[in-house]
């Protein structure tokens, strides 16, 4: 246990942030794309989150119970929404059915800018808690002057 | 590791900046976790014990009256405990972290902390004005 596993884990945090803030782009730059390589229109990504005990090495694996504790975050899998396509009435849109209803993404633009102040929050939060683990490192040199 | 030169004061004032430090990490680690689903948020407890240790606390102190009496060492390392905050409100995903209560956790250990430091290093100062006898002698 040192500094450094505090920063390591608030790094983990700003990646985990990091990679939800590309999905929710993802998502705001594909909310009309009707066209995707699996076919149907584009739908809304969502990472999932899981934390993991820190470990610089193999060797920290025999490190005590509370360092167990002191957990990162990982970004495990990228989940599709599953929430129904919005359909659009436009009989002239080549990828219309047959009724003339057009499937766009089931993007929610409010949604994703909610998300996106979410996303921010937490990864200034990790910055302070980096910041804080820093000056406490720095305050700790001190002692040698 | 209490001797005549690092008395109880610098031990106990060694201890409480690694229990910070832990502090610290768990504090980091609450927040880097504040959106992971099922997370419970971790809380650390020394301080209780600390202030036994150092015979600060409204109760009694044991003593030994007799040889084969068990009474708490002196210089005996703290024992911190890292357990889930059960005061935590669980939200949808099941996660108990309160980012506010984190940001304000981190701020106090920081000042906590620093000020454990500020301590141990006017005690190395008054060290170190004894081995330079008052400063001037050489």
């Amino acid at each position: 246990m040192d500094f450094f596993s505090s920063m390591r884990v608030s790094s983990t945090g700003l990646d985990a942030q990091m990679k939800r803030m590309n999905t929710i782009s993802s998502n705001l730059a594909n909310s009309d794309t009707t066209r995707t390589e699996g076919g149907g229109p584009y739908k809304r990504k969502d990472p999932i989150f899981a934390a993991v005990p820190d470990r610089e090495s193999f060797g920290e694996i025999l490190n005590n119970e509370l360092d167990e504790q002191v957990q990162g975050v990982i970004v495990t899998d990228i989940a599709e929404d599953e929430r129904p396509a919005r359909l659009v009435y436009n009989p002239s849109h080549p990828d219309a059915d047959v009724n003339g209803y057009v499937a766009y993404p089931n993007v929610n633009p409010a949604e994703e800018m909610a998300n996106m102040i979410s996303a921010q929050r937490a990864y200034e939060a990790n910055i302070t808690a980096m910041g804080t683990a820093k000056s406490m490192a720095q305050k700790a040199l001190e002692l040698s002057r | 590791m209490t001797n005549r030169i690092f008395d109880k004061t610098i031990e106990s004032l060694n201890q409480s900046l690694d229990l910070r430090l832990l502090q610290q990490n768990v504090t980091s680690s609450n927040i880097a976790n504040a959106d992971t689903p099922g997370y419970k948020a971790k809380a650390v407890e020394f301080e209780q014990e600390f202030r036994e240790a150092l015979g600060v606390t409204d109760e009694l102190p044991m003593e030994g009256s007799h040889p084969d009496h068990i009474v708490p060492r002196e210089g005996e390392p703290i024992e911190a405990e890292v357990y889930a905050n059960p005061n935590g409100i669980e939200s949808l995903d099941g996660n108990t972290v309160n980012r506010a209560e984190e940001m304000a956790n981190l701020a106090e250990n920081q000042i906590l902390y620093n000020s454990s430091v500020e301590a141990l290093k006017k005690k190395l100062g008054m060290l170190r004005y004894a081995i330079t006898e008052g400063g001037g002698g050489r």
